[in-house]
């Protein structure tokens, strides 16, 4: 990540959750916390707390950053971000955790005033990480449509261009699932499992390999033991933990998306196409 | 092959709760940003290290980034980080760290380190490496903590031992773990019940005497690695050691721990000054030392000849530290009219009370005020510390003791205390591992310790990484004395002071001199003469340049 996508990535951050924004220049940009943000980000409860217990008035902080590292101005007072700074990653998770849970309805502008039936569409965004003592990461996008169980990969850059809406738009209806959120995330699931079963699988080989391979020496080093102390049994536990391939699905965000079934196929081919 | 499969269902479950609630929904754009950043902050290789990106305010130097990217990739996180004195290793095992954590493979830490060590480790990880480490100081600490930094010697300790044993860490690292080179003491079975799965251990000195040491080590970090106990005593013990073996052992170490030299780093280092200062004793001073010197193998009291070696190398240093030792025999001795208190005790009390004065502390008086700087005195005697203290005082000197029993916060205290008001600082051994103190560039070796890898661990605390000046090492030495004989005759002939740091525990463990500090003790006390001493130490000396030369050799092949 630059920092000038540190810098838009604020921006937005703080726009989408409805702050204002007090100055910007290429170097700094200051915000005005909503009350609702003062909670979220400056971790001072009490202060909240005492505010909402005796009716004073609230004064949510204001904050500024500075994005960019060359930038040299005593009289600015901020707090320098960087990728890797706290109080960036804080705003990442707090990213993960207001922008967990999606549902919008596309804007269709329609000429003539028909029905026009839109689809739901069950999105996934999931994380897979190959774990041993070692990691990798990889993220799915997925979408699953309701009604007739068709799945489709990359789902996140199909919609990402639309015109969505919190609200339905006028002569527009929604057609009724045949398949509820819990199975359609169950069918995501499985559709996962299955795509990640088809991966090689020689890290967890290797992974394992050296597993065993500790998993020796420790029964060596306690073989002339009468008997075997406790630390025996530890180390092999502790072995395990750190050794065992593992593959954990994570869901990062999702929810639900009602889409015309034509800008569907439009955008599907799209994608195909390119 | 069947892999295990882990379903975080938590958004699942706060997803449903949503639908029957129909709300509350996310901002479509805060949706769209949080799939950016886990799309961006994505790891999406096993090899490679990440945490130098998160890092802006460190410039990690190349060994230090190969070490973490070799333990980390081709270690399984296991290793013993062994470089010389000053190369970092605090900043390489800050790495490793940050790289688990970055990828999500460690949360809980336990940092072990000495107690003078615990707040610049704390500070240290929140300021380079933005890791929330905590130091110890509260027992709740433990469980509510996620890294936390302790000496071990509180964390062995109930009530904290209970809980420490309880937690489930990530990831373990121990500072100075030379310490554990004993596999009987309190602290190695404390650490050996540790849970370890990821686990570091820094020490400059992997081998300061016995190869049982490096045996000792390793099985903490992976039992089994250098076999068991038996199986390593029949292969390695000294009687059947050969080269072949050797090789075997070196390679087998060489897959859990990772040495650079100074040298093969590439780092422009400043220079070492070294400056050998002999002092002359007043007349009162060399009667004393020679007292003690007639009582040698007069069978006087049998015990008493390590005594008698540790009174000579007090007489050095100063009148008080001899009074200590002997006010301790006499307190010892049960009878207080013992031929001993009769022929040796007392008659030396008589003449210690006589010497007026202290030749050395004049000296170093001198240097002191013609250095005109921040000073390091080393001292191997606390008596002679507080002594020094007092002098120096008398003359308008301000300095700050330090020694190992300080509480942390202490220690603290006197090396902020060092740094910021007072010109000199006078540490007992205790004070000489651990502590930075590279704003300072000149050290005084008021006495000399026995052991050559003392040494290099006190000049190490100055001439590291960061110093950026040359560094000025005075070696004060009494003429015609046990002292001068170390220094002439051992640690001048194998350029001890010259010498890069490192080279010589290689050497030492080569050689098999088990123990060098016995070695020498031996010698200088069975000797009957100056000749005799001359001859043994000349022995001693050859044999370490030897093998130095066959070292080079090797190197050049």
């Amino acid at each position: 990540m630059q920092q000038t996508d540190i810098h838009q990535f604020l921006k937005r951050y703080f726009l989408a959750n409805n702050c204002s924004i007090v100055t910007e220049t290429p170097s700094y940009l200051t915000v005005q916390l909503t009350i609702e943000l003062d909670k979220e980000l400056m971790n001072r409860p009490f202060y909240w707390h005492y505010i909402e217990k005796t009716g004073g008035e609230a004064t949510p902080a204001s904050l500024t950053f500075i994005t960019d590292p060359a930038f040299e101005d005593d009289s600015v007072q901020g707090e320098r971000i960087h990728f890797g700074s706290p109080r960036l990653h804080q705003i990442f998770a707090s990213t993960q955790k207001l922008g967990g849970f999606i549902h919008l309805y596309e804007q269709v502008a329609s000429a003539q005033p028909t029905n026009q039936p839109l689809h739901p569409w069950l999105a996934l965004n999931i994380k897979v990480s190959y774990k041993c003592d070692r990691k990798k990461d990889e993220l799915l996008s997925l979408g699953i449509n309701l009604i007739n169980g068709q799945i489709i990969e990359s789902f996140h850059e199909l919609i990402i261009n639309q015109n969505l809406s919190s609200k339905i738009s006028d002569y527009c209806f929604t057609l009724s699932p045949f398949i509820k959120p819990k199975s359609a995330i169950a069918r995501l699931t499985s559709y996962v499992t299955d795509y990640v079963k088809a991966q090689p699988t020689e890290w967890a080989e290797k992974a394992q390999e050296r597993w065993y391979e500790d998993l020796a020496l420790l029964d060596h080093f306690y073989e002339t033991a009468e008997e075997l102390p406790d630390i025996y049994m530890t180390e092999k536990t502790a072995l395990q933990e750190l050794y065992e391939p593992t593959i954990l699905f994570k869901f990062i965000n999702g929810g639900l998306f009602y889409i015309s079934p034509e800008t569907m196929s439009r955008q599907f081919n799209k994608t195909q196409a390119g | 092959m069947k892999v295990k499969l882990n379903i975080d269902e938590t958004w699942e479950a706060s997803f449903s709760t949503k639908l029957e609630q129909d709300g509350p929904w996310s901002a479509w754009d805060l949706y769209k940003l949080a799939y950016e950043i886990e799309d961006q902050t994505l790891i999406s290789e096993f090899e490679g290290l990440q945490s130098p990106k998160h890092l802006a305010d460190l410039t990690p130097l190349p060994h230090q980034l190969e070490v973490a990217k070799q333990v980390v990739e081709t270690m399984n996180g296991k290793a013993i980080l062994a470089d010389e004195v000053g190369l970092g290793k605090t900043i390489e095992a800050g790495l490793i760290l940050k790289e688990y954590m970055i990828r999500g493979l460690v949360k809980k830490v336990l940092i072990l380190v000495p107690a003078s060590l615990v707040s610049q480790w704390a500070m240290e990880l929140n300021q380079k490496f933005y890791i929330p480490a905590v130091p110890q100081r509260k027992s709740y600490v433990w469980d509510q903590c996620d890294i936390v930094v302790s000496s071990i010697d509180t964390a062995k300790r109930s009530p904290h031992r209970e809980i420490v044993l309880e937690q489930e860490y990530d990831l373990i690292i121990i500072d100075e773990a030379h310490k554990l080179k004993n596999n009987k003491t309190k602290n190695y079975e404390f650490v050996q019940s540790l849970k370890k799965k990821f686990c570091l251990l820094l020490t400059a000195t992997p081998i300061q005497n016995r190869i049982e040491e490096i045996f000792n080590l390793v099985s903490l970090l992976k039992p089994g690695h250098l076999g068991n106990k038996d199986y390593f005593e029949e292969l390695f013990s000294a009687k059947k050691r050969s080269l072949q073996n050797d090789e075997h052992l070196k390679e087998l170490v060489n897959k859990v721990m990772i040495r650079n030299r100074r040298h093969d780093t590439g780092i422009e280092w400043t220079k070492r000054i070294v400056q050998t200062i002999p002092v002359e004793f007043s007349p009162k001073e060399r009667e004393l030392y020679d007292a003690i010197t007639s009582f040698k193998g007069n069978g006087l009291h049998p015990s008493s000849a390590f005594s008698i070696l540790t009174l000579q190398r007090e007489a050095c240093s100063s009148r008080e530290a001899v009074y200590m030792t002997l006010k301790n025999m006499l307190e010892r001795q049960e009878d207080q009219n013992s031929a001993l208190t009769e022929h040796m005790i007392t008659p030396l009390m008589e003449l210690l009370q006589q010497v007026p004065q202290n030749a050395k502390a004049e000296k170093v008086l001198e240097l002191v005020q013609k250095i005109d700087d921040k000073v390091i005195i080393f001292t191997e005697y606390r008596a002679t510390q507080l002594y020094l203290q007092w002098y120096l005082k008398q003359h308008g000197i301000t300095s700050v003791p330090f020694r190992g029993g300080f509480k942390r916060g202490k220690k603290d205290w006197m090396k902020q205390l060092f740094e910021n008001h007072a010109q000199v600082f006078i540490a007992t051994e205790a004070g000489g591992e651990g502590i930075n103190l590279q704003f300072c560039h000149h050290i005084i070796n008021y006495d000399l310790p026995w052991n050559p890898m003392r040494l290099e661990q006190r000049i190490g605390r100055v001439h590291r990484l960061g110093q950026k000046h040359d560094v000025h090492i005075y070696n004060l030495a009494i003429q015609h004395t046990v002292e001068e004989h170390i220094l002439k005759l051992l640690y001048e002939k194998i350029n001890l002071f010259e010498r890069v740091v490192g080279e010589l525990d290689d050497i030492l463990t080569k050689l098999d001199l088990k123990n060098i500090e016995e070695h020498i003790q031996d010698i200088l006390f069975h000797s009957r003469s100056e000749g005799e001493i001359k001859i043994k130490m000349e022995n001693l000396t050859s044999i370490i340049q030897y093998e130095d030369s066959e070292e080079d050799q090797h190197a050049a092949n």
